[in-house]
């Protein structure tokens, strides 16, 4: 079960939303971690402020990753420049609090673009390279949003909820073929950042898991769900917990 | 290579289907110097896969990207029918790249008629002894390691040296010789190469277990004069004055005709009397009426053994005898170990496919109902090894594959379980359990279980073109440019697992279409 693997800590990694919250914190620490980051943003300042902090081995690129093509220019550019990614972090998304009368379908289905659109563009494009060698690891940034969808989130909740089908919808198609490329999700909590709550977690805090979820290969953790620091094990109905029972089984949640 | 440079060019050969018989006859063509263009009706995929063949993944898409056959087998077996996912591949590689690399020879007998051991069709138009520099050569090619069957009168030069077994292992040996047995270390096609996952039952990443693609196909294109078209059906030979003279296939909705020389066929004993008979009314070269005919596959007695607590250790795909091959003048086959930890969901699928093949499958909470005692078995079976015996399937003509007027790629056919068999099964049971003498051991089913993934016979290759549909050479009798090399050609299906058999004459027949070749004036460039 290797934590920081070595294949992951000296490859190149894709992190979205790169300029600012969560994607600068997680930038931040994979760098500092020896890992090869590939930033896409919207926002070029943004961006270079996460390159000040984060040092040479981040590379910013402007890639809104609602503009398929633009991903897949990106992709293409840090293949050229810095090898193919072996590590994808979809972290980027939008929030905006919207009743959804106030919606437009236009609008709603911007919304989903980056936040559900981002992570099918950017994954297929990572996919590319970690098929040819069978070695990858994909981390979805998640959220229970989709459980409960609170008022003014529905562009939100519908895409993050989507995105979540998304991940286990890639294992049915990936996961027997390809069992070393290891792709979850992992739901980072509440932060004090733009898109979270005033007093929130620390995003540099978060970032900590995050990189450790990042960096941690092994094939157990394809379609593990991890909230902070720790695995939320899968739902069990009534014949796994008996099955559980018989076998003497107690799943184990794992930490990060 | 693009369909449109393929279709451009005349080949020297055309082989149809990627397995090990058209691999191998694609590589040893290629080495020989001749242009060769290899179809498959599944696809290349990526190089990377570990897919395990799975017959729960039912969705033909979703099949045929993990080159599985796409669509299930239509049994008709004693007259009862039934549709499963049978073991069988659909991409380049074929079967093999799924497969559990166990690559034993035949003994004479399998081949032979001789006063002590007359053979059931009279014997192959191939005598061992004529086969016996291929079987070598197989073996060298697919880096088979093992050790010398005690009991063969044959030396097999080219094996390299066998892994160290383990403790385990080790232990049922001294056992085994112990009851009075000769077992050896198993032939495997594995490399072991540095990171060997052992990938008995999926695909290997790595080049290191040998099957058609890594042992044929990859070998057949690094020689710059072969050609893969994936993910082509080839549905018609289109044959003039006995000659094929087109390959009608189609790929992408896209209907396109090929023309070589000499055209291979390596589709599957499934797969190669059915192009036959799609072929033309009547199925083409079918003036034998074999076409599709003689289908046999062998039976699997399973058993587990129990080593006891005493020996630790995993289990190895390591050890096999043949002291019950050929018993007082029965034909019978070779135990060998099956090298599989009998987990909890292999168990649950097991019994599910017997229930399938049972006349319970109706009931369908019955399905939910085996993961009971598949927990019990589980908490039992915990250390067991399994054990299979392969029985020797005679051929009747009766038995046979069959078009399916809706589905070209269907595969379907009917097969009826002789009493003779069933005899030799019940002999072959005893013996197995007397073999295992001082184990705790049991039986895996109860009802005949035909080992789809073995099947042969269907295209018999002969000296009678009354009773064979092949020469000697594995030409057809009534074509003079088409050749078979896949199991569709044996005449009798042996005691041992057909891959190798596969390979060494599929790289017979390969030299002699290379021979017939560089004997022509126009074909030295």
């Amino acid at each position: 079960m290797p934590r920081n693997d070595s294949r992951l800590t000296s490859g190149v990694a894709v992190v979205t939303g790169a300029g600012a919250g969560l994607g600068r914190a997680l930038s931040v620490e994979l760098t500092r971690r020896g890992v090869t980051v590939a930033g896409f943003g919207r926002g070029e300042e943004g961006l270079r402020e996460t390159a000040d902090l984060a040092g040479d081995k981040f590379m910013p690129l402007p890639v809104d990753v609602s503009d398929f093509a633009a991903v897949e220019a990106g992709f293409a550019k840090v293949a050229k420049d810095l090898g193919d990614p072996v590590l994808l972090i979809n972290n980027a998304a939008v929030y905006p609090r919207r009743d959804f009368l106030d919606e437009t379908a236009d609008s709603f289905m911007a919304t989903v673009a980056v936040n559900l659109g981002g992570a099918v563009a950017c994954s297929r494009a990572a996919l590319s390279g970690m098929v040819q060698t069978g070695f990858g690891r994909i981390v979805n940034i998640s959220t229970f949003a989709d459980l409960h969808p609170i008022p003014a989130s529905a562009a939100y909740s519908v895409s993050k909820g989507a995105a979540r089908i998304f991940t286990r919808a890639l294992l049915a198609d990936l996961g027997d073929r390809f069992p070393d490329i290891v792709i979850n999700d992992w739901m980072p909590g509440m932060l004090a950042t733009k898109m979270g709550i005033p007093d929130g977690l620390d995003p540099a805090q978060a970032a900590i898991w995050g990189a450790e979820m990042a960096l941690w290969h092994d094939r157990s953790l394809s379609g593990a769900v991890f909230e902070m620091d720790r695995e939320i094990p899968p739902p069990r109905g009534m014949k796994g917990r008996i099955r559980d029972a018989l076998m003497l089984r107690r799943p184990v949640a794992r930490r990060l | 290579m693009t369909l449109d440079d393929a279709l451009a060019r005349h080949w020297d050969a055309i082989v149809i289907g990627t397995g090990i018989g058209g691999g191998m006859a694609g590589r040893r063509l290629a080495e020989r110097g001749l242009n060769v263009l290899l179809l498959e009706l599944g696809p290349a995929g990526y190089r990377a896969e570990e897919t395990a063949l799975d017959p729960d993944i039912f969705d033909p898409v979703a099949r045929r990207v993990r080159g599985f056959w796409p669509t299930p087998m239509q049994a008709r077996v004693d007259g009862r029918d039934s549709r499963f996912f049978g073991p069988v591949g659909g991409g380049v590689g074929g079967s093999s790249v799924f497969y559990a690399a166990t690559l034993e020879r035949p003994e004479p007998h399998d081949l032979d008629d001789s006063a002590e051991k007359t053979h059931p069709t009279g014997g192959w138009p191939v005598s061992f002894v004529q086969m016996q520099p291929y079987f070598d050569q197989a073996e060298d090619l697919f880096h088979v390691a093992g050790g010398q069957d005690p009991l063969s009168p044959v030396p097999s030069p080219r094996l390299r040296v066998p892994f160290p077994i383990s403790k385990v292992d080790s232990a049922i040996q001294s056992r085994l010789r112990a009851n009075g047995l000769h077992p050896y270390p198993l032939h495997m096609a594995l490399r072991r190469v540095e990171g060997c996952k052992d990938c008995l039952g999926f695909k290997c990443p790595k080049r290191c277990k040998m099957d058609g693609r890594s042992a044929g196909v990859e070998p057949a294109l690094e020689t710059g004069r072969a050609s893969l078209i994936d993910r082509c059906a080839v549905r018609r030979l289109i044959a003039e004055n006995g000659r094929v003279t087109g390959v009608q296939a189609e790929r992408d909705g896209r209907v396109v005709t090929f023309a070589a020389d000499t055209v291979v066929l390596a589709a599957g004993a499934f797969g190669s009397p059915r192009l036959l008979l799609a072929s033309q009314q009547g199925g083409l070269a079918n003036g034998s009426g074999m076409v599709g005919r003689n289908l046999m596959f062998h039976l699997n007695e399973m058993v587990a053994v129990w080593p006891g607590r005493s020996v630790a250790g995993g289990a190895g795909k390591a050890l096999g005898f043949r002291d019950l091959y050929h018993v007082a003048g029965d034909r019978l086959g070779m135990v060998q170990a099956m090298g599989i930890d009998v987990s909890y969901g292999e168990i649950v699928h097991y019994l599910n496919q017997l229930l399938e093949r049972s006349p319970l499958r109706r009931i369908g909470l019955l399905k939910q109902l085996t993961r009971i005692p598949a927990l019990a078995a589980a908490k039992v079976f915990g250390n067991a090894k399994v054990f299979v015996g392969l029985v020797e399937d005679l051929p009747y003509a009766e038995n046979r594959v069959l078009l399916d007027p809706g589905d070209p790629d269907a595969i379907r056919f009917e097969y009826r379980i002789r009493d003779e068999l069933l005899t030799r099964r019940r002999r072959f049971r005893r013996l197995i359990r007397k073999a295992f003498r001082g184990y705790r051991k049991m039986f895996l089913g109860f009802q005949p279980d035909l080992n789809f993934g073995h099947p042969c016979g269907t295209l018999r290759f002969g000296t009678d073109p009354e009773t064979s549909v092949l020469d000697a050479d594995c030409r057809a009798h009534e074509l003079e440019n088409l050749y078979v090399t896949d199991a569709s050609v044996f005449p009798t299906s042996m005691g041992v697992n057909p891959s190798l058999t596969i390979a060494a004459n599929a790289l017979r027949v390969a030299d002699r279409i290379a021979d017939q070749f560089e004997r022509k004036p126009d074909a030295t460039q």
